[in-house]
């Protein structure tokens, strides 16, 4: 793993289907050594079937001789005995080589998938490494086809290809041992050619090579254009774009024809290249051989078998030639899985960072600064609150002002710029992300539902949990109630994102998750955005227990969701500009005095007036009916 | 569509790609002319050494030589010309094959309806239309030519043989048999394994699909672990699934390759004893043996084509699923004739002068409506739908979660159709409409932003088609997102990720809400479109459209008071039914559930919630 590369993820510029990723000039033996560590731990198998396989050419090797002495010795000699015996012997080699094959074609895939499989699970492994912006920053169908689609690509050059050329350059060397035996001036003059041989083969690579790239970058688009056309497919039909979106793509994937076709073309002279050479090079055993040019002298015999192995000679280097053609294939796909592979995610573990024990949710942020890049514009700007444990925070102020940022740096989905984040005294940087992130619960503005059921999805925030914790969680959040009225209750299966429910339902049985997870620090960024007003209330009624002696941050812009937080912070710019409790902030007239009256002016306009005309007769009844309903959703 | 989905139904599957190959006929003659040369010219080359054997070493016509070396090699070169030929003109057929049958899947696509894509994952549809093609590829452009490479030969070299010694050639024939029933064992085991090797890559595919789509929640749980776990399941299934099919090759490969060799063996040991017997020359078992490599080639390579065509087979199965589905909803024939006409009568009795048809006007009705989806009948999600909101004017939807809102504009555009009743648009119910027509002014901002991995500005003109950036810049700032975009350092030009990630909630709302506006349609749906918007943005975007009334229908969907107060009718819907309607002060004197909420939220604005 010498070999590495460093490969940034967050400065990248954003790739879309347009655009080509860059890619290296040469090929790298690197890439193809790193396949060897995949390998490794099969090695001892690996060289059961070589030695499996290498019986298999010696038989293979020994076949055509025992054909030559039936012809030449056995049938003229006329005697049927040794006939039949050489046949028994010749039945006895298909056996052997037929037991060896049965071993082999089971042993070989078997070596080659278990390869894949790790390959597969490291890029996978791997990827749940990489931060956000490694996602945000490509399409999802670019990542998704190296981990599926390239990988299946090495499928044959891993099992079957690396084991069978390992075989032909076992028998090339018996076979030109056998030449040398021979004779050694005729061995050599049919090895004159082959420099010419090797000098086309690499001139032909360097074009191969690029335009292997060309297509797996072409590939790449299409499959990011079509990953993005399927999930975008309802957004394409609400503005009847279908006719344009084809287009694109039909665009597309005539690049990929083209790419492909511009490959095949190089790809394709390898066969005529080596066939030609071999017949010129037979045609020289021929014409020296009989006109004992070149101080070649042998029997007429001896040239027929010299020129049998001359092409058995010949197989083995088109097999080689084809192997190598398949290495430079795989090595444009190898070198964006391995650069995948490369990535180094921003946020790590520290070396020696600890574990960070049961928190009880005091929360510093001392000073911080933070930016996503280096001279870029700062984001938050020397933000500094402490926030006891147990308490609730709200965040207001104006989208893009730096909210969600502050809850990202908490659950250190970022690392400050400057400054330092701290968890009940623990600089976040100096525990494990595992142990930090156990014990925050993050409810984000996305809410993503996985395929399955319902009870499933719940359970994703703690995976051990009993049916019964997961109803009561569903309780709390009042979900209980329209998950029973689906179709089959917990067990009704949801579609891949929850396709099935309304927005304000995958809402919340997001909530559930978290509740469920039962975190030290809870953090709800725009949780309630699509809750209907009966439901978020009922909610809050029925949260308010379950909040205390939680740490919690509460993004949202329905002010009422955030009047009896312990402190509430006004951000703008990147900077807390107020902060205080709703009753201080208001008698403070600022920021958020300001934003608090224009909400309230909105509800209130036109109709406004009439509303509090109508208030004083009903204030009673209706409050009792208030009361009522959250008493009952509170159970 | 280049080939209409329901021809060849039932066929088999080579039947059913024919007519996608059916435009290359040309090349495929052009090719099948070329392979002809060539094998051809691969018979030349045993006759050429033939010839240098027996007149240059046998009778001694040394002078003979170069010419028959030059011949050798300008065989081989005829034989490149004509081998590189065909190979072209067969890759070219066979992405020109896949390319019409991707095309067709691409276009099939996007005329399903929402039920479909509620119920198919898109992991699946992605295998459909790259691997699974990939597939068919490898079938048309390599595997078949091979085939006919393995068939000619076999065939050819037999008849040869047959004229050597037809004894000998009938005991090769013998063979034949077995050669049948083991590729065709070895196919009939086959086929199951690989179409449930294809079902376990699509479902690897999906997972990780699903995981790098959710991946902010994955890390948010620290569901690493659990999800590798996922993972290493399906992963392991894809392996164990290539493993049967490799288990099934170990059963009848060794078979079908002992063949080949027992080929070697008759000819030996039958050839011996009747050469012994003086029934044949030595010299003709010599010329009988040298056509055998020829049989060898196709014999061994059988299994492997067996396999490949198995492989094209299963992959054939997933793609004619998807060609074959059949939409729900599907525009009637003529429906554009239809709909001319009838405005045209309906200009008639109304005494109007004959308006441009193919502008909506904006009036909704529906006329008792209910609806549930088609897979699960037993839930009406909408019952007895009944209202009228006249065009130019504005509809406030307000329900609970679940309550069957979302449905009911879906029903506008006829993403979804009424199971009972009618949804009329202008008068005209919403099946007769031509779908475009329709869709084109109908626009709903979905609750889920979906947004291209393009720049902010292409995001924003995808359904205008307009290259226009001052109007690209007014629609963002109607939308209240022009401050926004314009404080990014790279503006309209910032690409933003698929599904929008990047942007906060509030921000890709906006995005949707411009890129709807921009398309100018007749009647805006907007699906709680701001509620992740702050309240003084979402003050601002009221104004703004405001401003446009009575030039578009306007549907609004939300859960804030404040987004539909201003409706000219508000429909409360409860269980899918509406349980109020009116005006906001209709609603306000009827001191029902409208009244309640409408207290709370009033309430809860002036501190006297109960919650955090």
């Amino acid at each position: 793993m010498k070999q590495q590369k460093q490969r940034s993820t967050g400065t990248a510029r954003r790739n879309t289907f347009r655009e080509d990723e860059d890619l290296e000039e040469q090929i790298d033996f690197g890439d193809i050594k790193r396949i060897g560590a995949y390998l490794k731990p099969y090695l001892r198998q690996g060289v059961i079937i070589l030695a499996a396989v290498l019986s298999m050419s010696a038989i293979a090797v020994a076949i055509p001789y025992m054909t030559k002495t039936m012809i030449d010795t056995v049938i003229p000699s006329k005697d049927p005995v040794r006939l039949f015996a050489l046949g028994a012997v010749f039945l006895l080699a298909i056996v052997v080589y037929e037991l060896l094959l049965r071993y082999r074609t089971v042993a070989i895939t078997q070596v080659g998938q278990l390869m894949l499989k790790d390959m597969r699970r490291d890029l996978f492994t791997h990827i749940q490494t990489l931060p956000f912006s490694y996602f945000d920053s490509r399409p999802h169908g670019k990542i998704l086809i190296r981990v599926v689609n390239y990988v299946n690509t090495l499928s044959d050059t891993l099992s079957s290809g690396l084991i069978n050329v390992i075989a032909d350059i076992f028998t090339f060397l018996l076979t030109l041992v056998v030449m040398f035996v021979i004779d050694w001036r005729l061995t050599l003059w049919s090895l004159v050619l082959m420099p010419l041989l090797v000098l086309y083969v690499l001139v032909l690579q360097r074009f191969q090579r690029r335009a292997y790239q060309r297509l797996s970058n072409k590939q790449s688009n299409l499959n990011a254009y079509i990953h993005e056309s399927i999930a975008g497919v309802k957004t394409t039909q609400t503005f009847v774009r279908e006719r344009e979106q084809f287009h694109t793509f039909q665009e597309q994937q005539g690049q990929v024809r083209s790419a492909w076709m511009r490959a095949v073309h190089i790809q394709y002279l390898m066969w005529p290249g080596v066939q030609n050479i071999s017949t010129i090079t037979i045609a020289l055993i021929y014409y020296l051989g009989i006109t004992g040019l070149g101080g070649v002298q042998v029997t007429t015999g001896m040239l027929i078998a010299f020129v049998g192995y001359a092409n058995n000679f010949w197989n083995p280097i088109i097999n080689i030639g084809n192997f190598y053609n398949q290495l430079i294939t795989c090595s444009a796909y190898l070198e964006r899985i391995f650069e995948t592979l490369d990535v180094r995610p921003e946020i790590e573990d520290r070396p020696g960072a600890i574990e960070l024990p049961p928190v009880k949710g005091r929360v510093d942020f001392n000073d911080v600064v933070f930016k996503y890049e280096p001279g870029g514009r700062n984001i938050l700007n020397l933000v500094d609150f402490h926030v006891p444990a147990g308490s609730t925070v709200a965040l207001v102020g104006p989208t893009g002002a730096g909210k969600t940022t502050i809850v990202n740096l908490l659950s250190r989905f970022y690392d400050v710029t400057e400054g330092s984040v701290c968890v009940d005294g623990h600089d976040v940087r100096d525990v494990t992300l595992a142990s930090l992130r156990r014990q925050m619960g993050v409810m984000l503005q996305d809410t993503f539902i996985f395929t399955g059921n319902v009870r499933e999805n719940i359970r994703y925030g703690r995976l051990d949990a009993t049916d019964q914790q997961i109803e009561e969680a569903a309780k709390a959040v009042h979900a209980h109630e329209f998950i029973m009225e689906l179709p089959d209750g917990y067990d009704t299966k949801v579609e891949e994102r929850g396709s099935t429910l309304s927005a304000g339902q995958r809402q919340l049985i997001a909530f559930a998750r978290v509740l469920l997870a039962d975190p030290r620090i809870l953090i709800l960024d725009e949780a309630t955005s699509s809750i209907d007003t009966r439901t978020e209330e009922a909610l809050q009624a029925g949260l308010a227990h379950l909040l205390k002696g939680r740490t919690s941050f509460v993004i949202a812009h329905r002010l009422s969701t955030i009047e009896n937080a312990d402190q509430i912070f006004y951000i703008d710019h990147g900077q807390i500009v107020e902060h205080g409790t709703h009753q201080e902030l208001l008698a403070k007239k600022g920021a958020y005095y300001r934003l608090h009256e224009s909400q309230y002016a909105m509800i209130r306009t036109a109709n406004g007036d009439q509303a509090q005309s109508a208030q004083p007769g009903d204030d009673a009844g209706q409050d009792n009916q208030v009361r009522q309903d959250s008493a009952v959703s509170a159970q | 569509m280049y080939v209409d989905s329901a021809k060849n139904q039932h066929s088999n599957n080579l039947r059913w790609i024919l007519p996608y190959c059916r435009p290359d006929a040309g090349r495929i003659a052009a090719a099948l002319v070329l392979f002809a040369g060539d094998k051809v010219l691969v018979m030349l080359m045993p006759i050429l050494a033939g010839m240098i054997v027996d007149q240059v070493i046998g009778q001694g016509h040394e002078d003979r030589l170069p010419k028959l070396c030059f011949a050798m090699i300008a065989v081989t070169l005829g034989r490149s010309i004509c081998r590189y030929g065909y190979q072209m003109f067969m890759e070219r057929f066979g992405q020109n094959t896949i390319y019409r049958l991707v095309s067709d899947e691409y276009e099939k696509l996007h005329d399903m309806d929402f039920t479909y894509f509620n119920h198919t994952r898109n992991g699946d549809i992605m295998s459909r239309m790259t691997s699974d093609t990939d597939a068919i590829r490898h079938f048309v452009s390599w595997v078949s030519y091979n085939i006919l490479d393995a068939v000619c030969l076999f065939a050819g070299s037999l008849a040869v043989m047959f004229t050597i010694e037809w004894r000998l050639a009938l005991a090769l024939l013998a063979v034949t048999p077995f050669l049948f029933y083991f590729t065709w064992q070895l196919s009939k085991h086959a086929h199951p394994l690989f179409y449930a090797i294809r079902n376990s890559l699509a479902s690897l595919n999906s997972m990780v699909e699903e995981n790098i789509e959710g991946n902010r929640v994955v890390k948010a749980f620290v569901r690493e672990p659990y999800e590798t776990e996922k993972f290493d399941q399906h992963n392991d299934d894809y392996m164990q699934r290539n493993m049967d099919s490799a288990r099934n090759s170990r059963t009848y490969m060794p078979w079908l390759d002992g063949c080949s060799y027992m080929l070697q063996l008759i000819t030996l040991i039958l050839g011996g004893w009747l050469v012994i017997c003086q029934q044949m020359t030595l010299g003709a078992l010599v010329s009988f043996n040298s056509f055998l490599w020829m049989i060898d080639g196709p014999v061994r390579q059988s299994g492997w084509l067996i396999n490949d065509v198995e492989r094209f087979n299963a992959s054939c199965v997933k793609i004619r699923r998807l060609l074959t589905a059949e939409p729900r909803i599907v525009e009637r024939k003529n429906a554009q004739a239809g709909v001319v006409q009838a405005a045209t009568v309906r200009a008639k009795v109304n005494g109007e002068q004959t308006e441009d048809p193919v502008r909506i006007r904006g009036d909704i009705r529906f006329d008792h409506v209910s609806f549930a989806f088609p897979d699960d009948p037993e839930t009406p999600i909408l019952k007895d739908i009944d209202f009228h909101v006249a065009a130019g004017t504005r509809l406030g939807i307000l329900g609970e979660t679940g309550s069957g809102k979302s449905t009911l504009v879906s029903l506008v555009a006829r993403f979804y159709d009424p199971t009972v009743g009618h949804v009329l648009i202008d008068g005209i119910d919403a099946r007769q409409w031509p779908l475009d027509l329709l869709r084109r002014q109908v626009n709903i901002v979905a609750q889920d932003t979906f947004l291209f991995s393009d720049t902010i500005g292409d995001n924003i003109a995808f359904g205008a088609q307009r290259d226009d950036e001052q109007y690209v810049r007014t629609m963002a700032s109607m939308a209240g997102a022009d401050s926004f975009i314009s404080r990014m350092p790279e503006g309209y030009d910032t690409v933003v990720g698929e599904r929008g990630v990047g942007l906060s909630g509030g921000q890709k709302q906006r995005l949707s809400l411009a890129r709807a506006l921009a398309d100018d349609p007749a009647i805006l749906i907007m699906d709680d479109t701001t509620s992740a918007v702050d309240m003084e943005t979402e003050a601002t975007i009221q104004r703004h459209l405001q401003e446009m009334e009575g030039t578009r229908t306007m549907v609004t969907i939300a859960h804030r008071i404040s987004s539909i107060k201003d409706s000219d009718l508000i429909l409360v819907l409860d269980h899918g039914r509406i349980v109020e309607r009116g005006s906001h002060e209709d609603l306000v004197h009827a001191h029902g559930r409208y009244y309640r909420i409408y207290r709370k939220q009033l309430g809860l604005q002036s501190g006297q919630s109960a919650g955090f």
